[in-house]
């Protein structure tokens, strides 16, 4: 392989977030040994970067404190580099010394998202959950647009059976990225948790109303991706709404009218899904339509 | 006629080539280069802002968000209320001020007595500073060397127009307009240099922004460090917010209907 596409390889790696760790330290290893450095120029920062991250994932701390060590000389004090060394400490410190030199950092810049960030994951990773979630909701409460910092909170919630609190984070991030379904369709499946089933059903709803655009029938093309899921989550939802119409809703959702013509409609789209293609029957098809006919 | 014959019989000794024309031009151009890294030297590392005013002005793009959605809101009503609630309190009771709202002064802060303000002004001046002293210490030392000078000939007739653009310094009423002096040619150099500075220094680099940073440029002064009053933008954004709130309107609403009907269950 030569150079110039090992290098390309890690650029995309860089411009995509790939956590590809072996490759890169390998491939990272060729860059240093052959004149790499010299010829990313300006990029060879965010290759080092790049690579101390990857050394340390994959426990290669020589290299990774070598790529650190350059980085430290270049750019002295960079809040950056200081992140990548608490990263590096996190490692291999006890994770008293790390939180104490995360407190240092911050209370030199107490805006320091990146370090903030990193002192919540690690409280989260003790196990010291409140702490964590207090961290948090200070930090949302400055960085509001911090959609990772949203569903993070969603995710602590959730672990410890807070649905509804998990459902107000939810919205939150709802409200940061309105376009993407795999948002909604977790806001739909953290309030069929909830136990709030009208409101499920609607928001799998918008799901499939985000996710199918371009299906015109429902009997000719199955369901792909997310809309199974949100598919599922309809059927689950409208089964038992049927079985039990006077289910409350703690957010006060109703039901909609045709119910029954919803549910026969997943129950078209399920079956489409999990149908007999020429080639082969859908695997797990029996059970699908064992439970389909099943009475709730 | 008689003008442009005895133009064309002026004669310019090949030693103001050498010791007038070239020095100029290769003095601006050394002096731009040098301008590009004293102000890199000066400027000072972006000022940090405390997170008291990060949060303080951000909290109106919270509000911005919550109503850019508002007529087609992917949130249930609940939840739509309490945060649109939630934030109306705050803005009213200016929770999210950086001196949590307890300063009711009406008068907008004078930006003089705002230390942090102020440093972005003294950065502002430094810069400029830097641009105007090496340009005004240029134009006197031409001045005083070279006033009168007649340094070049343009290789094409101009009208009498440029006369006032070409000539300045000289008050020969029948000279042809091709005859550049000594100061129009520093001004042709000051402000046509650009490209040249955008060769050797990159796109972004300071010596090419003469108009920006030059007494003759508009919008000299960064308006950045114009102090905002979020008392008063905070009260406005109340009345916006419980303006989307008539607007609003839930996605998941009627889906129920759209799903049936784009499947043909429903008429």
């Amino acid at each position: 392989m030569s150079l110039t596409s090992t290098l390309e390889t890690l650029a995309h790696y860089r411009a995509h977030n790939t956590r590809a760790s072996k490759d890169i330290v390998e491939k990272g290893h060729v860059v240093l040994k052959g004149s790499g450095l010299r010829k990313l120029g300006d990029d060879s920062w965010q290759f080092l970067e790049q690579y101390a991250l990857a050394a340390i994932d994959v426990g290669d701390f020589d290299s990774a404190d070598d790529a650190l060590q350059r980085l430290t000389d270049q750019f002295p004090g960079s809040p950056r580099v200081d992140v990548l060394v608490g990263i590096r400490m996190e490692a291999t410190e006890p994770n008293d010394t790390v939180l104490k030199y995360y407190d240092e950092l911050m209370t030199e810049d107490p805006a320091n998202a990146a370090v903030w960030k990193r002192r919540i994951s690690m409280k989260r990773r003790l196990g010291r959950v409140e702490q964590a979630v207090q961290d948090l909701s200070e930090y949302l409460d400055t960085f509001y647009n911090d959609v990772e910092g949203w569903l993070e909170l969603a995710d602590i919630y959730s672990a410890c059976n807070q649905y509804t609190q998990s459902l107000q984070s939810l919205s939150h991030v709802l409200l940061l990225a309105p376009q993407n379904p795999f948002y909604m369709l977790r806001f739909a499946e953290t309030a069929y948790t909830a136990n709030d089933l009208q409101l499920a059903l609607k928001t799998a709803l918008v799901v499939i109303d985000m996710a199918e655009r371009d299906v015109t029938s429902s009997t000719e093309t199955p369901a792909t991706g997310i809309s199974i899921r949100a598919w599922w989550c309809i059927k689950l939802c409208s089964r038992k709404l049927l079985a039990q119409p006077n289910l409350s809703s703690a957010s006060g959702t109703t039901a909609p009218k045709s119910l029954r013509l919803i549910d026969e409609l997943a129950t078209e789209r399920m079956m489409t899904t999990y149908s007999v293609t020429d080639k082969q029957i859908a695997q797990g098809r029996d059970e699908v339509v064992g439970w389909m006919s099943a009475t709730p | 006629m008689t003008s442009s014959l005895s133009s064309g019989s002026l004669y310019l000794d090949p030693q103001i080539r050498d010791w007038v024309l070239f020095p100029i031009t290769v003095v601006m151009i050394l002096v731009g280069i040098l301008r590009h890294y004293v102000v890199q030297l000066l400027q000072s590392q972006p000022k940090k802002l405390p997170r008291a005013a990060i949060r303080e002005q951000r909290a109106l793009t919270r509000s911005a968000i919550i109503r850019a959605t508002s007529a087609n809101s992917p949130i249930p009503p609940n939840l739509y209320q309490s945060i649109s609630k939630h934030l109306s309190d705050a803005f009213q009771s200016g929770a999210y001020l950086k001196d949590g709202g307890k300063e009711t002064s009406g008068a907008p802060p004078n930006p003089l007595t705002d230390p942090a303000a102020m440093d972005g002004m003294m950065a502002g001046m430094k810069t400029q500073m830097v641009m105007m002293v090496p340009q005004m210490v240029i134009m006197g030392w031409i001045n005083f060397f070279f006033q009168g000078f007649v340094l070049i000939k343009l290789p094409f007739p101009l009208t009498l127009g440029f006369k006032q653009m070409l000539q300045r310094g000289i008050e020969t009423p029948d000279m042809d307009v091709r005859w550049v002096s000594s100061l129009s040619w520093y001004f042709l150099n000051f402000f046509g240099l650009n490209g040249l500075y955008r060769i050797i220094l990159g796109g972004d680099n300071s010596a090419a922004d003469t108009l920006s940073a030059s007494p003759f440029g508009g919008g000299a002064m960064p308006q950045a460090g114009q102090p905002q009053d979020y008392q008063k933008l905070y009260k406005a954004e109340a009345d916006n917010l419980a303006f989307s709130n008539g607007l609003y309107k839930w996605v998941g609403e009627d889906v129920e209907d759209r799903i049936l009907r784009k499947y043909g269950k429903l008429p």
